[in-house]
């Protein structure tokens, strides 16, 4: 963690251009601009910077953003929910079109289901997110109006307008990641049809359908709850790039207007606690899946 | 006879009395915006963002009118002068409340004059030939001078980086240098909360006193008919055109001009066009570099052919641009010239190549300097490119984000060119791109002594002579590229009534919703 | 974007061993008869040969601005039309092919060779492998679009520099599928008897350890230029990629998304052009996979 923190901190110092004559304005001169860095702490050597940023963070304090007057972890707190909001839809989608079809697609290996919906996973893969955020934007919004292009609003205020904004994001974003949960829900299930137990099952007369549901199914979903996690990590990143194209105001929309205006505290708030996110959610998909198999279980 | 004049006082009267029945009150005014500003200290910042937002909950001792011409806001009237020039007393209105309840006094106005002054760009312009600012009595200010000068009141009026009159206790409170986290003003807004990335909303202040006279420019009358008014930060600007389409937003301004023919065609929404906005310039490092080459400078302008440029950079549309050479705006009435026979769009390849040979041009490249955050600026840089280097430089052009860039232009060693676009000055002495401390260090000596007899003489006539002189000796000496006038585009929301679409910048009192 | 997904499953074929001799060749006619790898590669060919021939193909200069065309629907003068500024979006996308190509493919041998040296070491040398490792957790913490989204605002626009950041961001996966490769074969018998034998680390380096991550990392490798290649448009789309005036696929879709309602081809053509390249990559790849893992190989 602590490398983390440093190759945040560094990185971000390391990029040119000057927060304090972003926020003077275009009129300001160069003796304003001094002032307002020795204010902001700006001038002093950079290793300096570096330790009062761990005793800060050390204080649970991620420090002051410059352009919004306001702390680092209020700016983030205040944003969280819209990120969180479109992922867990996001996921909820890939979810919903992704194991549903690897399971049948993995059920009836070989027929038409399979390679349609393998083909439709592999266009899913392959079509890139912001682009199918635009062909959406274009379709669903300009042509047919039936959505919003873009913006946001707060599930706990108006569920059906949110329901609306959120419906394109989470749909491009969960589209891709759909694909994948898809493609490993059905080799899985593959997988498992093959095992012994359940020719047992089918032997012993049990329907087809009962089968799959209750043996295959069941222990199809393991290797899926691992990518699932994964997924979830993955849509950290990928949710920056839908944000920006259906201006929602979330974390990601923030961390690319703060590295625009060299808002440092902003940028390293957000990296630090997208990365925090990513290691914690590795973490929960290490435990649910030893938990789930057994097998695994470390001695 | 007579019976025709009273049905007419009568039509007269009826058409008032339904006006006035129409101007609905309530209502929430959704704005979009181009992002967050970067604060709302009206002296900290240049930032028009600022600026826009500041001008609803302050107000200055004085403001401009339809003419660009100084009238009294929280002055009475316009100043007393002393004979010798050099004391300006100011009687302030009384019964003025602030929006915390408290009334304006002198010492209020003292304060926050004295904290303008430290800061911002106008107010140290001023500032460098104040003595003392000091307070009379309750209602009565007086500025001291050292030097006589022609530019106090309309300083004073500039909505801009503005003199707001805060409450004695916030202008003490927070040092000049220090962005004020508190906003209290006189304005006929006030704020009420502040979420970043999400609004900034403001709402009516009840216990606004306005001026007696009908509303002209930024200044007269104003009256605030919606309940609240919200600004909402959309930075995409292809977004904030669909929402004005659909609706969620009720006025957005710095819109696309690709959308302009769109709009014009969508029912409901009202396109503006934004007069005056920009006008484009490629500003030259004259301090270091190859640009500190007269005939170089002469050679760049002497190459472009700026309509093309201006057209394509407008979307297409010869609405939203316009071809003038004058350095203050056709709407800056008073300061707008109309020279003839200048060297300005001679697209002339041939002069172009010849300057560039008596030049001892040997090809080297010219580190241009743009972004992509202003689209109109990465635009007409990429189209001067092809032009120029069709006349014979190489130019090297470097695409930064906006910050960078305004890192960058302080430092003489960094580019050769960059692009940026001057807006509205009110007063000659104010175009800062003609003086030396500005990015591109015009220091010009011609240019120098001009300007600062038009700082020292009140004459208008001389001084209006005087500034036709500069603009003469601006297009010879090419400190910056001036190409066409830029406009910008807004759309409104057809239930909107009252916007006065005249203003350089958008003001929402006086606006009512028609539901 | 589908990272860690492939790296679970091609870091559980580390263990896949490439056979020698007439096993080999009889390897390579799996390969190419599989139908992915068919597929895939005969459409990256020709992407590669587009790119190669790009200049012969456009009919226009891409970087040539003609204003007095801007945005003219796909006629016979512009067989996909123009763009705000009259470049010929045909000539666009042939040469963007370049710039996505030239990032992939350099990417990808950067982030193998870089992935070989790293994990070499790393599953050697036990007191630098903790280091190392450390490292890479590290940057594997972050979400790769953010991480290529910093690196560059530090960099700056230009190829190289993305080429560099995309790079560093995919390194750290090669080096652990090396690590793990490195790990296992260690404690094979033959490799504890060559080093009985007085064998180098070198040697036994290159001729155990490397052959057996070939097929592993092919595959790796494969997927990583595809990554790197959708990661360019989206640096290029966010505009912190190669300069906007570099004819690039990202580039060209942004541009476009501004005029997205009066041009959509604008955007539509390098997005399909994308498209095509991710699928060719991605069934190149799946085929890869399929052949040099017994474990997924369908009987």
């Amino acid at each position: 963690m602590l490398v983390v923190v440093t190759v945040v901190f560094l990185l971000i110092h390391l990029i040119p251009g000057d927060p304090v004559a972003v926020i003077l304005g275009p009129e300001a001169n160069a003796q304003q601009i001094e002032d307002a860095r020795r204010q902001l702490g700006l001038d002093r050597p950079l290793p300096e910077q570096l330790l009062r940023f761990y005793a800060r963070l050390l204080r649970g304090d991620l420090g002051q953003s410059y352009f919004l007057d306001r702390p680092v972890t209020q700016a983030l707190w205040e944003r969280a929910e819209p990120t969180l909001t479109l992922m867990l839809s996001a996921l909820v989608v890939a979810i919903v079109i992704g194991v549903p079809s690897g399971i049948v697609a993995g059920a009836y290996q070989g027929s038409w289901w399979d390679r349609g919906l393998m083909t439709l996973a592999l266009l899913g893969v392959c079509v890139p997110g912001f682009w199918l955020s635009l062909n959406f934007i274009y379709l669903f919004s300009v042509r047919l109006g039936w959505l919003p292009v873009a913006g946001y609003a707060s599930v706990f205020q108006d569920p059906v307008a949110a329901t609306r904004y959120m419906l394109l994001p989470a749909v491009s974003l969960g589209f891709n990641q759909s694909a994948l949960i898809a493609r490993i829900a059905r080799s899985c299930m593959i997988e498992v049809l093959r095992q012994d137990y359940i020719r047992t099952a089918r032997a012993k007369g049990l329907a087809e359908r009962s089968v799959i549901f209750l043996h295959a199914f069941r222990n199809a979903l393991v290797p899926v709850v691992t990518v699932i996690g994964i997924t979830m990590a993955i849509l950290i990143g990928g949710g920056v790039v839908t944000e920006i194209v259906f201006n929602i105001p979330g974390l990601g929309r923030l961390i690319i207007s703060a590295i625009l205006r060299r808002d440092y505290p902003v940028v390293q708030g957000v990296v630090l606690v997208t990365a925090a996110a990513y290691m914690l959610i590795n973490l929960i998909v290490d435990v649910v899946y030893a938990y789930i198999d057994p097998r695994i279980r470390y001695a | 006879m007579a019976i025709l004049r009273l049905i007419v006082i009568a039509l007269c009267l009826a058409a008032s009395v339904a006006d006035a029945a129409a101007q609905k009150k309530g209502g929430v005014l959704k704005v979009g915006n181009l992002g967050e500003p970067p604060t709302l200290d009206a002296h900290w910042t240049t930032a028009t963002i600022t600026e826009v937002l500041a001008q609803h909950i302050y107000e200055g001792l004085y403001s401009l009118d339809a003419k660009a011409q100084p009238i009294p806001m929280l002055a009475e009237s316009m100043p007393a002068v002393s004979k010798d020039g050099l004391t300006y007393t100011v009687k302030l209105r009384q019964g003025i409340k602030f929006h915390n309840g408290k009334e304006l006094t002198s010492a209020d106005v003292v304060a926050s004059l004295n904290r303008w002054g430290q800061q911002s760009t106008y107010g140290k312009n001023l500032y460098a030939r104040v003595a003392d600012v000091r307070a009379v009595d309750k209602y009565t200010v007086q500025i001291q001078l050292k030097e006589k000068t022609a530019t106090v009141v309309i300083s004073l009026a500039i909505p801009n980086n503005s003199a707001a009159i805060y409450p004695k206790e916030i202008a003490d409170k927070f040092k000049p240098s220090e962005k004020a986290t508190e906003w209290i003003g006189t304005g006929p807004f006030k704020l009420v909360e502040w979420k970043p990335d999400r609004h900034i909303k403001m709402v009516r202040f009840d216990d606004y006193q306005p001026r007696k006279e009908p509303a002209s420019g930024y200044g007269g009358r104003k009256v605030v008919y919606v309940n609240e008014l919200l600004w909402i930060p959309v930075p995409d600007a292809a977004t904030r055109v669909a929402q004005i389409e659909t609706g969620e937003l009720d006025f957005a301004d710095d819109l696309d001009l690709n959308a302009y023919d769109r709009l014009k065609k969508t029912s409901g929404v009202r396109p503006i066009v934004a007069k005056p906005y920009y006008w484009l310039v490629a500003v030259f490092n004259k301090k270091e570099g190859l640009m500190t080459n007269q005939k170089l400078r002469q050679a760049w302008q002497a190459a472009l052919d700026i309509e093309p440029i201006m057209k394509n950079v407008a979307g297409g549309q010869r609405e939203l641009y316009r071809m003038d050479s004058s350095l203050a705006f056709v709407e800056n009435a008073p300061w707008h010239t109309n020279l003839q026979g200048l060297p300005w769009n001679e697209h002339n390849r041939d002069k172009a190549k010849r300057l560039l040979r008596e030049a001892g041009y040997k090809g080297e490249p010219i580190r241009f300097m743009t972004t992509q955050e202003y689209k109109w600026m990465y635009d007409f840089a990429l189209l001067s490119k092809q032009q120029l280097e069709d006349a014979g430089f190489t130019i090297d052009l470097q695409v930064v984000d906006w910050a960078t860039l305004v890192k960058r232009r302080n430092n003489a060693k960094e580019y050769d060119a960059f692009t940026t676009g001057i807006g509205n000055f009110y007063d000659p002495t104010h175009h800062v791109y003609l003086t030396p401390n500005w990015p591109g260090w015009t220091d010009d000596e011609d240019i120098n002594r001009l300007l600062a007899e038009l700082a020292g003489e009140s004459d208008y006539k001389k001084r209006f002579a005087l500034w036709e002189q500069v603009t003469r000796v601006f297009y010879d000496k090419v400190p910056v590229a001036r190409y066409g006038d830029l406009f910008g585009l807004r759309a409104m929301r057809g239930h909107v009534k009252g916007f006065d679409t005249t203003l350089e910048r958008p003001r929402f009192y006086n606006v009512w919703l028609e539901k | 974007m589908p990272d860690g997904v492939a790296v679970n499953e091609t870091a559980v074929l580390a263990g896949a061993s490439v056979p020698a001799g007439g096993a080999r060749t009889r390897l390579m006619r799996r390969i190419l008869k599989n139908r992915n790898v068919v597929i895939g590669g005969w459409v990256f060919l020709l992407l590669v040969l587009v790119a190669l021939l790009a200049d012969a193909l456009a009919p226009y200069n891409p970087t040539r601005l003609y204003p007095a065309q801007r945005l003219k629907p796909p006629s016979m003068q512009n067989l996909l039309g123009t763009d705000e500024f009259g470049r010929d979006i045909a000539s666009l996308v042939l040469h963007g092919s370049r710039v996505s190509l030239l990032v992939g493919g350099v990417t990808m041998l950067l982030t193998s060779l870089g992935g070989v040296v790293i994990g070499l070491i790393a599953g050697y040398y036990r007191r630098l492998d903790i280091v190392i490792m450390r490292v890479m957790d590290g940057l594997m913490a972050f979400p790769a679009i953010l991480l290529a989204i910093a690196l560059m605002a530090v960099r700056g626009p230009g190829v190289w520099n993305v080429i560099v950041s995309l790079s560093i961001v995919y390194l750290p996966r090669t080096a652990m599928l090396i690590r793990s490769t490195a790990l296992s074969v260690r404690e094979l018998d033959y490799v504890i008897a060559a080093q009985a034998l007085g064998r180098g680390g070198l040697g036994i380096a290159f001729r155990h350890i490397l052959p057996n991550c070939m097929g592993p990392l092919l595959v790796q490798g494969t997927f990583i230029f595809a990554y790197a290649v959708l990661a360019e448009a989206i640096l290029g789309f966010l505009g912190v990629g190669v300069p906007p005036y570099v004819p690039s696929w990202g580039n060209v879709i942004a541009s476009g998304k501004n005029v997205i309602r009066e041009a959509f081809w604008v955007s539509a053509f390098p997005g399909v052009a994308l498209t095509m390249a991710g699928l060719s990559l991605n069934l190149l790849g799946d085929g890869l996979r399929d052949t040099l893992d017994p474990r997924l190989r369908r009987e």
